[in-house]
């Protein structure tokens, strides 16, 4: 293998992977505060038909990135209003904001299928980048940047912070934190609303950072690999790190297949397509049969609560 | 200030909770037409077209049977399920194996089948959606495996498997050159039950399901069982049911119906196995599952409002240009009206007199 | 000086109860102040109010002579209110030390909380690590977190709810000692109970509610237990009726070395447990809660599966390895201590809680199909022999009150005419004419020959049902030995993990 198409292997397994673990930190964060938002799929496709718009309509890419944010935000709410303000089953909501961001991005993005825009450039000069193994310090989008640095922000967050602490107290024991006088719904409002920031941020990635233009339904499940990688990360962002790469690796994989990539292609296409799908199953038979996996489940996670007055 | 309570109610409301689907129903339509309209459509037009126009046009009473006959059976098999607590959201995975399992049987019986074929094919197709469903079930109760996630994640890989069989080893010699198998004979396709119309023998089977299912869940120790369970697991237990059983029959039964509902279409409207095979059916029946109230009887109505919106959104396309993607906002929002109607059931709103600041 | 807490016409609704009417009474610096009631009196409400939980619908709180508005726990901190819950608010996957870091309203470096928090368990002999997890942690360490907790802010009221129902007595006299001591110290007490020997011996107040209005306020020290009793429970205190010269018959259920599986991580199993119960007989189960009594029960009514087929038999039969079902169909009922949700399933009609245990019993199965009717006309059975107060057998289990929930769930048992009835906390939370229901119901059961084993942290319920009685700690179970035989501190001991030879 040569280093350019190592150092070309490595760079398109980044742009995989960071997604999914964007995704995937705002719903660990999410999680974390005991709620269960199964809409990360629908926030994504809503953060990706925004993000395309703006940087469409106005070429400006940041601007795109913020206000796929907010309309991630913006959809989250949908989830909380009704499983925190209304305690509505949120397996159930979850699976109806997958289906409205789904049908909602596609209505939205009628008529921009097929239009090319450009891509979020590397956020480093091109001098910076010249030698290849630079490239593979310094040649990303800010994205990917971000991704790394909400590792990090998330693990002291919750592990260093009092607010943090908080918001593990509110998924370990809802009705114990709301007797000792935290709001427990102000604070889960918070955590989904970070979760759809990022859910929007994620799925904006998808035209900015990977293919220049709109498809319907273009995240491809990306969401819910991102869910379940949470749990396989035992709720540990930086397992969360390790897994999301793996699966870049995996999807990577799929591309190089498809492109005629030597031994891989020996295998049928759609089974490669098939791939993250079937690793995400697999990951998760490995993980539960380390027993003390579950044990690290927020213990309020996915239950209604309503204070009684 | 007019300011408002939520209080708990002693019993469950019975009237709210068959009240709050309808209600869903209607608000959809008002707020729907409302905030189409503002975002620049012809929302009224819109509602007409998608709800009203399937009613009144008597043209597309048969389209409306033929769409909701498989959202029925697989909202029927998924109301089961959701009843017992098991998510099984991968309806349309076990849909794909069924048809593809039905479809194996057709293609291999082809030129030597008989009355047998069809029985075979929904047999083929029960089994296959079945064993589909198997694989969550037995990681569930083996591992403690989330049945959500491995579900959902097996519905992409089938939608694979459907491109590798059409394109290669299912491929139809003399297609063209398209991605799709041959036409079934004629003993592997549904008869019409009315000459000259599309509905086939799947739109009475639906019924049929539906109102079987209705009485194994009210009479039944099984259904009895799917109730205890979700309802109270550790009840459910000390009453000398089995959860790990339960989760079994409830991903067999869902899984086994969501497969008949694959056949049902394979061999009826679509006559051969294409790329386009998936339409989602098995994701909106969950919707006709929660409109339904998890009740077979309710599915059926459930299911006849989703065809409607499917068979509207049709024809709002070709009148009023558009998308067929505002059937999926339209859907999505009924089910967001129902799940926030819920709270009703279990609690009224109380107007509460404002006090003054004691010791103010 | 000015009273430290004074309330005057608390009143507080809630739909169809009046949960206060008119409560006023004051407690004064440095006095143990006790809040007596029975369950469903008004006490955790009139407290909540006063921790700024709840807001009462009228009347009005004095703090040190100033009238106040608790708008919520927070702000009760701030006037000095600190309060030690029945139910801890404590997190298990959580430290000690974060635990009591989510309690306190200032942000406190770690290393300056920890350092107060070693002062204040030098000061009370409140010893624990800071570090470790609250799930490894025993009832009665987890308790002294929240002491901790509340101590860490100097309270000047310190309200403390039914504090001792998991405590050993020898734990019981612990707490006691820190309570004078903080009293003492100038620190008012407001010590919430139903145990009256302990208000005796503790308090210099106490104020007895009753049915949500205050009906005495006394010195627990001129009072005798019986009379505060009397006000306590209104109508004179009935007495369970045990026919005279009662005879044991065969043995009806032996249990021999019965050992279970650790099923969870804070799970306590059995094992080698043995005893016999003969026919006619009540034999109770003493001990603190989280003893092993959850594991004991769900290996008896076989919720657990059973591994050895002659460690449990009935009528000489051995049932080991049965499952729940079969274990009925050979007379084993069994009631476990949760109700709602365990027992009984709150969403469904009395009469399909019905069919969850007495199907088969009574035959409400035919070809796989439920008599509903049978259901109907048993559940209406019970309600009638057992005076539950329901609309009907249509009525949800959700929507009775604990005692009439109870009431119907032992009679739901009772009514199968079991030859064995194993029950865990039969009268917890019920209030006492309920209590005195179930209790004659289950000595009348006897009397007719079944034998039965009753679970429960209450000695004087034990002392007041039981024929026997053993002692379970740490999963493992005493002989049994008449009721006679034991004296309190007996008990406790054993309650407590010193066994005979080791006393000895």
């Amino acid at each position: 293998m040569t280093l350019e198409l190592a150092i070309a292997i490595i760079v398109t397994v980044v742009g995989a992977s960071t997604p999914i673990l964007i995704a995937a930190l705002g719903e660990l964060v999410v999680e974390k505060s005991g709620v269960l938002n199964l809409g990360v799929e629908g926030m994504m496709l809503v953060g990706a038909i925004t993000g395309f718009v703006v940087v469409f309509t106005t070429g400006n890419h940041y601007l795109a990135i913020l206000l796929a944010a907010g309309a991630g935000v913006a959809t989250s709410m949908i989830f909380g209003f009704l499983t925190l303000s209304l305690s509505a089953n949120q397996t159930a909501t979850g699976l109806a904001l997958t289906i409205f961001g789904t049908g909602f991005s596609a209505l939205a993005g009628q008529g921009y299928s097929a239009r090319p825009v450009t891509l979020l450039g590397p956020l480093f000069p091109s001098e910076l980048a010249t030698h290849p193994i630079w490239r593979v310090l310094f040649g990303y989008s800010a994205l990917v940047y971000f991704s790394f640095a909400m590792v990090l922000a998330v693990w002291w967050f919750l592990k260093k912070t009092r607010a943090g602490l908080i918001l593990r107290a509110v998924g370990e024991n809802d009705h114990s934190a709301h007797s000792i006088g935290y709001s427990v719904v102000a604070v889960r409002y918070g955590a989904v609303a970070f979760g759809g920031a990022m859910a929007g941020i994620a799925g904006a990635c998808f035209p900015l950072l990977l293919t220049p233009q709109w498809a319907e339904r273009m995240t491809a499940g990306r969401g819910w690999i991102a869910v379940a990688l949470v749990v396989f990360a035992s709720w540990k962002p930086f397992r969360l790190l390790a897994g999301a790469y793996l699966f870049g690796l995996v999807m990577t994989m799929e591309l190089y297949a498809k492109a005629g990539g030597g031994p891989l292609s020996a295998i049928p296409a759609e089974l490669w397509a098939a791939m993250p799908y079937l690793a995400t199953v697999v990951v998760l038979v490995l993980i539960s049969i380390r027993r003390d996996a579950s044990s690290n489940a927020p213990a309020c996670l996915g239950r209604p609560f309503l204070p009684s007055n | 200030m007019m300011q408002f309570r939520l209080e708990k109610r002693r019993e469950p409301s019975r009237f709210m909770l068959y009240a709050t689907p309808v209600a869903a129903v209607a608000l959809t339509m008002i707020i729907g037409a409302v905030i189409f309209s503002v975002i620049g459509y012809d929302g009224i037009g819109a509602v007409r077209e998608i709800f009203l126009t399937p009613l009144t046009n008597s043209f597309k009473w048969q389209d409306l049977g033929v769409k909701a006959a498989p959202l029925i059976i697989i909202g029927v098999g998924l109301s089961i399920a959701y009843r017992a607590n098991v998510w099984n959201i991968g309806a349309e995975g076990q849909y794909i194996m069924g048809g593809l399992a039905a479809t194996w049987v057709a293609l291999a019986s082809h030129g030597a089948g008989g009355w047998w074929t069809l029985p075979a094919m929904m047999l083929a197709g029960m089994a296959g959606g079945a064993a589909y469903g198997a694989i969550p079930a037995l990681l569930k109760t083996r591992l403690n495996v989330n049945e959500i996630l491995t579900s959902l994640m097996l519905t992409y890989a089938s939608v694979q498997l459907i491109y590798y069989l059409v394109r290669a080893p299912w491929k139809d010699p003399m297609g063209m050159g398209f991605p799709q198998t041959r036409r079934f004979a004629s003993e592997a396709l549904l008869p019409n039950i009315f000459p000259g119309t599309i509905v086939h023998a799947g739109v009475p089977i639906a019924i049929i399901v539906a109102l079987i299912a209705w009485f194994i869940m009210s009479r039944s120790v099984f259904g009895y069982q799917m109730r205890v369970v979700g309802a109270a697991p550790h009840a459910a237990r000390y009453g000398g049911f089995s959860e790990n059983k339960t989760i079994w029959l409830a991903m067999l039964v869902s899984g086994g119906l969501a497969g008949l509902a694959g056949m049902l279409e394979v061999a009826g409207p679509f006559q051969r196995m294409v790329p386009g095979f998936p339409t989602n059916y098995g994701f909106t029946a969950i919707i006709v599952a929660f409109l339904g109230r998890l009740n077979p009887l309710g599915v059926i109505f459930a299911g006849i409002v989703m065809a409607i919106t499917f068979v509207g959104g049709e024809v709002a396309q070709t009148t009023i240009g558009l998308s067929n993607s505002a059937t999926g906002v339209f859907q999505a929002m009924m089910l967001f009206f129902l799940l926030a109607g819920d709270i009703l059931v279990r609690y009224r709103l109380k107007r509460v007199v404002p006090q003054v600041e004691a010791g103010a | 000086m000015p009273n430290r807490l004074e309330l005057s016409g608390i009143t507080k609704q809630f739909p169809g109860v009046l949960a206060n009417d008119h409560v006023s009474f004051a407690v004064k610096p440095g006095e143990i102040h006790a809040l007596l009631g029975e369950n469903g009196a008004g006490k955790s409400t009139l407290v909540k109010m006063i921790y700024g939980i709840m807001q009462p619908d009228g009347g009005e709180i004095r703090w040190n002579g100033e009238p106040v508005v608790v708008p919520n726990p927070k702000a009760a901190r701030r006037l000095g209110i600190g309060m030690v819950f029945q139910h801890f608010s404590l997190f298990e996957a959580l430290t000690v030390l974060e635990n009591i870091a989510l309690g306190m309203d200032a942000k406190i470096p770690s290393r300056e909380l920890e350092a107060r928090i070693r002062e204040v368990m030098q000061t009370y002999g409140l010893l624990l690590d800071p570090h470790r997890t609250v799930a490894t942690l025993s009832v009665g360490e987890r308790q002294r977190i929240e002491i901790v907790r509340a101590l860490l802010l100097n309270p000047k009221l310190l309200i403390m709810d039914e504090p001792t129902s998991v405590l050993t007595p020898q734990e019981v006299d612990q707490l006691f000692t820190v309570l004078r001591q903080l009293a003492s110290e100038g620190c008012s007490i407001l010590y919430i109970s139903h145990k009256l020997h302990e208000i005796k011996a503790l308090c210099d107040t106490a104020t007895i509610l009753r049915g949500g209005k205050l009906v005495d306020t006394c010195d627990p020290k001129a009072e005798t237990s019986r009379s505060m009793a009397e006000k306590m429970i209104g109508t004179g205190l009935k007495d369970i009726i045990k026919p005279e010269g009662r005879r044991f018959g065969e043995p009806k259920l032996v249990v021999n070395g019965l050992t279970t599986r650790k099923t969870g991580d804070f799970d306590v199993p059995v094992a080698d447990v043995s005893f016999t119960v003969r026919s006619g007989e009540i034999l109770g189960i003493a001990g603190v809660a989280g003893n092993g009594q959850n594991a004991l029960l769900d290996a008896l009514s076989g919720e657990l599966k059973g591994e050895e087929r002659e460690a449990i038999s009935i009528d000489g039969r051995a049932i080991g390895l049965m499952d729940t079902t079969e274990r009925r169909r050979h007379g084993l009922c069994a009631v476990p201590e949760e109700r709602n949700g365990h027992a009984a399933v709150g969403d469904f009609s009395l009469s399909d809680n019905s069919v969850l245990t007495a199907r088969d019993r009574l035959g409400m199965v035919v070809l796989g199909l439920i008599n509903s009717g049978a259901a109907k006309t048993y559940t209406g059975k019970v309600i009638a022999d057992f005076a539950v107060k329901a609309l009907g057998p249509a009525a949800t289990a959700g929507s009775l009150s604990g005692g009439n929930l109870q009431k119907y769930i032992m009679g739901r048992e009772i009514l199968q005419k079991p030859t064995v009835l194993v029950v865990s906390q039969p009268t917890w939370g019920v209030d006492a004419g309920a209590a005195a229901a179930i209790h004659q119901a289950l000595v009348d059961l006897a009397t007719a020959g079944s034998a039965i084993v009753v679970i429960s942290q209450d000695l004087d319920e034990l002392r007041a049902l039981s024929d026997t009685l053993a002692v379970i700690n740490m999963g493992r179970l005493s002989a049994s030995r008449p009721i006679g035989d034991f004296s309190v501190e007996e008990i406790g001991l054993l309650m407590g993990g010193v066994h005979g030879e080791e006393a000895a």
